[in-house]
């Protein structure tokens, strides 16, 4: 089973769009199970047209409580927390969306008034679309914890795909290069680099690059809207060159993409002829070419 | 979980000792144009006269200073606390490595601990430690800078790739910012997209937000996602729909805007200057003040100094 991953270091550079239409041309020879991780704002199941068939709640993320029968008002707990989540108002109340649940405020509590427990950040969702599953991870709303939200979509995805018996779980990552993107790029075997050729994009690529080459796993790279910006282009090559990453293939701005995801369908599918499709083609085979996969 | 939070600790929670106004701008889904937004309505309150700082609090990939093509400067390292055990002091009673819920602390038999996971600097082990065997080291993160030009000051928070701790250099670039928040007639906060603790770290404070979103499905998404975070943390304030005119629903877009009281929703269509101007790093406001998307920008600075009288 091969496990790749599509991150992008910035935002909105075509992750989603690209995973749906990739996810759809591989499941055509492979068995491939689609995972979002992007738990912060999951797109992929809208870009697939699917319906939700199952979910499980997630309680990844732990919250210290305070017992207010216990608590003596001596603000030590406030004193401890070094994520300033701890509000001294009349007594002390912990502000959950700050709340590490480190239980240090757990430990100094004279009067032992203070737990830490898990609590739900989230859920798992299982869709089914014509001949492909998708699990995606949801954060609660004002949750935290993502990265560990992150590991327990893995978790699941990979069961699913043991079942499926699933020869490639294909991920779209989320956006950034922090405790999330490190958590779905753990145990990957390739990362799929999407870029576009703009300033902002690139410097998030090189950022992203930089923590994607601590995993040592193979990397190749996608430009989308590739004609926007003709130098920009030829940065992210000559990027792409110093580092000896593959560029897999470019895909031309083509409104063909933003018709599709209004459609809910990825553009392979609702417009197999258009030129963004046929880049995609090409970017599908290469991409197996580079992640060899047993049959 | 959150819903029964009163609003006395929300108020609590966004506590400033200035009266400085600060405004953020935020939108779930990546790549909706926040920065964009934000250099541009930065740009045009400095132009008025008005004292702006920006600070560019999506640490993870820190785009401000490219769109206003300006060098980052004023370096300060961020760090977070990492236990340093003296053996010569250490009991080895193993109480540290039992206080760490990270599984960060780790004691071969007859020894000492030794740190091998990841920390994230909650000193519990050190609250424990009754043998005062362990001493406060630290470990860099990443940065914050403050750079100026053209009346803008331009706070960038930058996490160092390969660590963990966004939400620290988030907190650290807006406090850095907060300090220096008499120096301002206004603050702009610009964050990172989703909607997890570093937006919520970077909201923090905040008196009003920009939402900022595109008609697609998923600026749908994630724009409703967002709202009902804003709502939770009690921030108003109004909608920025970019790219008005990619394929997809308008009418959507307001009907969720007015379901979570945003009345205002500004448009900003397709405009072939600004993707150029962006694509050269010059704010559109700047390059060209004639375009139409300078015109929202321009009347969004607008309505922000007139909110707050400045």
């Amino acid at each position: 089973m091969k496990e790749i991953v599509i991150i992008s270091g910035k935002g909105g550079v075509g992750k989603s769009a690209l995973t749906a239409s990739l996810g759809s041309l591989l499941a055509e020879k492979h068995r491939v199970l689609l995972t979002d991780t992007d738990v912060d704002a999951p797109n992929l199941h809208l870009a697939m047209g699917t319906r939700l068939i199952d979910f499980q709640e997630i309680a990844a993320s732990d919250k210290a409580f305070i017992d207010y029968h216990l608590c003596s008002g001596c603000m030590t707990c406030v004193e401890t927390c070094r994520f300033a989540a701890i509000i001294a108002v009349a007594q002390p109340v912990i502000m959950p969306y700050s709340c590490e649940g480190c239980g240090a405020c757990a430990l100094t509590c004279p009067e032992q008034a203070i737990a830490v427990r898990p609590v739900v950040n989230g859920r798992i969702n299982i869709y089914a679309t014509s001949g492909l599953s998708l699990v995606t991870g949801q954060l609660a709303i004002g949750g935290s914890s993502s990265g560990r939200l992150v590991d327990q979509v893995k978790r699941r995805a990979r069961q699913e795909a043991e079942n499926s018996r699933a020869e490639i779980i294909l991920i779209d990552g989320p956006p950034g290069i922090g405790c999330p993107v490190i958590a779905a790029l753990k145990g990957a075997d390739y990362a799929l680099l999407v870029t576009e050729p703009s300033a902002t994009a690139l410097h998030d690529l090189q950022r992203v690059v930089e923590v994607a080459g601590h995993f040592r796993i193979g990397m190749g790279l996608v430009i989308n809207k590739a004609d926007i910006h003709e130098v920009s282009r030829r940065k992210i090559f000559a990027f792409a060159a110093k580092n000896r990453m593959d560029v897999l293939g470019e895909i031309p701005y083509d409104i063909s993409v933003p018709k599709a995801i209004a459609n809910g369908q990825p553009v392979v599918a609702a417009y197999p002829d258009a030129v963004s499709s046929r880049q995609i083609n090409r970017i599908a085979e290469a991409l197996l070419d580079a992640v060899p996969v047993m049959t | 979980m959150t819903g029964d939070l009163q609003s006395e600790v929300i108020r609590a929670f966004h506590r400033k000792d200035f009266t400085t106004p600060v405004v953020g701008i935020t939108g779930g889904k990546g790549g909706v144009g926040k920065t964009t937004v934000a250099v541009n309505i930065a740009c045009a309150l400095a132009d008025r006269g008005v004292r702006t700082a920006l600070v560019d609090a999506d640490v993870d990939g820190p785009n401000g200073a490219i769109l206003l093509s300006v060098e980052l400067a004023n370096p300060a390292a961020v760090d977070i606390t990492v236990p340093q055990i003296d053996a010569e002091r250490c009991n080895g009673c193993g109480d540290c490595v039992r206080a760490c819920r990270l599984h960060a602390l780790f004691q071969p038999r007859g020894k000492y601990p030794q740190l091998i996971g990841e920390c994230n600097g909650c000193e519990a082990c050190i609250q424990v430690c009754e043998a005062h065997a362990i001493s406060r080291g630290r470990k860099q993160v990443g940065m914050t800078y403050l750079s100026r030009i053209d009346g803008l000051s331009l706070y960038t928070g930058a996490l160092i790739p390969g660590f963990e701790e966004s939400s620290v250099v988030v907190q650290a670039v807006r406090e850095r910012a907060f300090a220096d928040a008499e120096q301002f007639d206004l603050i702009l906060v610009d964050t990172s997209p989703g909607a997890h603790c570093n937006v919520i770290n970077a909201l923090r404070g905040a008196d009003s937000v920009l939402a900022v979103t595109e008609p697609t499905p998923f600026g749908l998404h994630d724009l409703e996602l967002i709202l009902n975070l804003l709502e939770l943390l009690e921030l108003g304030g109004s909608v920025v729909l970019n790219r008005a005119d990619l394929p997809g629903d308008r009418k959507k877009i307001k009907t969720v805007a007015r379901q979570h009281s945003r009345e205002m929703i500004w448009e900003i269509g397709m405009d072939d200057l600004l993707a150029r101007s962006y694509a050269a790093g010059v704010p559109v406001v700047r390059e060209y003040p004639q375009a139409p998307s300078s015109k929202v920008f321009q009347q969004l600075a607008e309505n922000i100094a007139a909110t707050y009288g400045i």
